[in-house]
């Protein structure tokens, strides 16, 4: 290869959510950009192979194989698996790790990572969410606020569009938003009677990452409006939610800039001990095993959280001989999570008349009202709880066979309420992950190891949020409430964070308010490596939003010869 | 992660009617055990025929759609029972069948509706005696899955459209209108 094949002005590690966000916006800034992606390729409805599938047509009908299940204990437990979307999820053999304590790491290695599997929740962060650590002493302080992000969020949201209400709520800031779905009548009877019992407790439509009424910047990306299959994890052919495959990386393809390099496993970043930077990334083709070192002016690390920390911590060099930008010994150190492990359910009789139309791909929001800017609780962090109205299929019956048991089965059954929790959870030195000191993976690279857990802030957090939960339920009107915690191992909520967290203290933190490496200026995190705090809404949106900026300030230094 | 773990969170209490609850999620359990080689079957074919003969008796061809032998559910039931059951779920079908025809006799499939109803009126009846382990229970829940994700099932029997087009929160439910699959 020559060193014009493999020199460009910016290296984004990763395809997911992130990265194609740096990918979008280096490219239109004019800057040849390489995508470097580990997994297989995934273009936008060529390679949806269940998109159209009914459920008779699938193999199994969407029950999931033993084999399935028995090949991939692991994965398999991840929200969304099933025969129908397995080909978007690692299997497990493939991709191992050390578990120093139980964590699920769930991983979509292709093109677009795990943007084609997402939840697409899209709140935006309060500002009480960045300073609350601090202010209640529970973490450090963000380097930014939410002034800081606002703008980046307006202009992350027009592009892939969300579609929600303003709700003037502090709690969870308005964007700019496309229509919102509509509740159901249930939906509706819950948010009255909580608001009328309480006050102050909000059901809000949520914010997601579909075009309920696309505009024209939707339709330039060929994206068109959702057609409420909910069978997104699929791959949508309609574009109809937001991935890195139906938007991101086609819109910076069309500039001209951007080469994408599947099946390329990165093994570490190059460091410059002359100059002082980064140089490049070294890179071992997935298939061939064959190493290439490609050179960029910066790097923009996208890898997903975790493989954003192993690949860091694998970049030794003399001048880092612990992890690029490690001086501190802080580098896999301060990983966090969302708790998801309780959740709560009631039936709720009446409205036997009223009905729904369409599959609802969204679900409602009951807005965080715990330690909203003040401490009040046995626990510090809050709580986003997702909810929703369902309709049961089937009817009670005495009968047990025959015409009249097979007409029950098929009648609209009884209504029912849902929630569950997405709880904060306290970055905390003890939560690492570290490379395996001798064990490696097929290409050489060392295991990551998991040391995350609970504590005690979660467990009183989740007592509180079952017992609110049946509160909040019976005051809707429900009966026969139960509450459960399923003691889900930290990972499958899919939400890990940090290891390489933002700070104002180089000695503190790994990352400067522009997501760019305190050690290293031309090396910038922007994927869930970089979060300082976990705060409780959905996280996503907000790498974005973070990326968009600091692909914004990075330029403006490339520009200034100062990188 | 969002919008599946509503499964989960539906499920929590467990409160089931007399309709059984089909998720691809209620059948993720783990197992241990080895599947069975590719292209052999757990059911044999007389018993893959009895038990769609069975499967018809529950859900049979009504004024408003075709029953499950229709809907051939028997190869379905087959391959769900060998790819996505515990092989003691396995056993107790395949040892569950053989009991129905030590019971029943080998002329089932060729007796009247209500006679064939009310034998299994009363192996219902002995299974709920019998508790958690009994046969039939099974036999049911894999009639319901085969039959309700069928295209008959879904399409004629419930109301299933593969692309809705838009979603409208609440509108009224028209008397006789069968449920969304």
């Amino acid at each position: 290869m020559t060193a014009e094949e493999t020199r460009f002005d910016a290296i984004v590690v990763g395809s997911g959510i992130s990265g194609g966000w740096a990918a979008k916006e280096l490219c239109e800034k004019g800057l040849k950009t390489l995508v470097l992606e580990r997994g297989r390729d995934v273009k936008h409805i060529r390679d949806y192979p269940t998109a159209n599938l009914a459920p008779w047509e699938l193999p199994h009908r969407g029950f999931t194989p033993r084999k399935l299940i028995d090949e991939n204990p692991l994965i398999s437990k991840a929200a969304g698996y099933g025969e129908d979307t397995a080909h978007f999820f690692v299997k497990d053999k493939d991709h191992p790790y050390v578990q120093e304590k139980p964590f699920d790491w769930i991983r979509g290695y292709q093109v677009g990572g795990k943007s084609l599997i997402w939840g697409r929740a899209c709140q935006r962060w309060s500002k009480y969410e960045f300073t609350a650590p601090e202010r209640h002493g529970y973490g450090m302080n963000w380097p930014i606020g939410y002034d800081d992000v606002a703008p980046w969020y307006t202009h992350v949201e027009r592009f892939i569009g969300v579609c929600g209400n303003a709700d003037h709520l502090e709690a969870m800031p308005d964007g700019e938003y496309l229509p919102p779905f509509d509740f159901n009548c249930v939906e509706k009877h819950l948010r009255d009677r909580l608001l009328e019992h309480y006050g102050n407790r909000y059901v809000v439509q949520g914010r997601w990452a579909h075009l309920s009424k696309p505009k024209e910047i939707h339709l330039q990306q060929g994206r068109g409006t959702c057609q409420a299959r909910n069978l997104c994890m699929r791959g949508c052919p309609f574009g109809g939610y937001f991935s890195s495959n139906s938007s991101t990386i086609p819109w910076a393809a069309k500039t001209g800039n951007l080469t994408v390099r599947p099946d390329s496993v990165v093994h570490s970043v190059l460091f410059d001990e002359v100059r002082g930077k980064a140089s490049g990334v070294r890179v071992i083709d997935a298939k061939t095993h064959a190493v290439t070192d490609y050179q960029a002016r910066i790097v923009f690390m996208n890898a997903s959280a975790l493989n954003t920390n192993l690949i860091l911590l694998n970049s030794r060099s003399k001048r880092f001989p612990n992890g690029l930008g490690n001086d501190y010994g802080l580098l896999g150190k301060y990983v966090c999570h969302h708790d998801y492990r309780a959740s709560a359910n009631g039936r709720i009789d009446g409205f036997l008349d009223k009905y729904f139309f369409g599959r609802n791909p969204t679900e409602c929001i009951l807005v965080n009202f715990r330690n909203v800017g003040k401490q009040e609780m046995d626990f510090v962090g809050g709580y986003t709880t997702f909810t929703g109205a369902y309709r049961e299929r089937g009817t009670p019956t005495t009968e047990t066979v025959g015409i009249p048991f097979k007409d029950a089965q098929t009648h609209a059954g009884p209504w029912g309420i849902y929630m569950y929790m997405q709880g904060e959870t306290i970055p905390k030195e003890a939560n690492h992950v570290r490379l395996h000191e001798s064990k490696t993976d097929q290409w050489g690279i060392p295991l990551l190891v998991t040391s995350v857990g609970y504590d005690d802030n979660d467990d009183k957090m989740i007592r509180d949020w079952r017992a609110e939960a049946k509160a909040m339920l019976e005051v809707a009107g429900c009966h026969n409430v139960g509450t459960r915690d399923n003691g889900q191992a930290p990972g499958l909520d899919i939400h890990e964070m940090g290891g390489c967290r933002m700070g104002s203290d180089p000695k503190r933190s790994m990352l400067n308010n522009w997501n760019q490496m305190h050690a290293c200026p031309n090396v910038f995190v922007t994927d869930g490596a970089c979060m300082t705090s976990t705060g409780n809404q959905s996280p996503s949106i907000l790498y974005m939003a973070l990326t968009a900026r600091a692909v914004d300030h990075a330029a403006g230094e490339l520009s200034k010869q100062n990188l | 992660m969002h919008p599946m773990n509503r499964r989960e969170a539906v499920k929590t209490t467990g409160v089931l009617l007399g309709g059984v609850l089909i998720t691809s999620a209620g059948v993720l359990t783990a197992c241990t055990s080895e599947a069975p080689r590719a292209g052999s079957r757990v059911l044999s074919a007389a018993d893959q025929s009895l038990i769609e003969e069975i499967a018809d008796t529950l859900l049979p061809t009504s004024p408003t759609s075709p029953g499950a032998k229709a809907a051939g559910v028997g190869p379905i039931i087959n391959l769900l029972l060998t790819d996505c059951r515990e092989p003691d779920e396995q056993r107790r079908v395949v040892d569950g069948l053989k009991q129905f025809r030590d019971t029943v006799g080998d002329h089932f499939a060729s007796m009247s509706q209500s006679d064939r109803e009310n034998w299994l009126r009363r192996i219902d009846a002995e299974a709920k005696r019998d508790g958690g382990k009994h046969y039939f229970p099974l036999v049911r829940e894999l009639s319901l899955q085969a039959y309700f994700s069928s295209e008959i099932g879904m399409t004629k029997a419930l109301r299933y459209i593969l692309v809705p087009g838009r979603w409208v929160g609440c509108v009224p439910l028209a008397p006789g209108q069968p449920a969304w699959a």
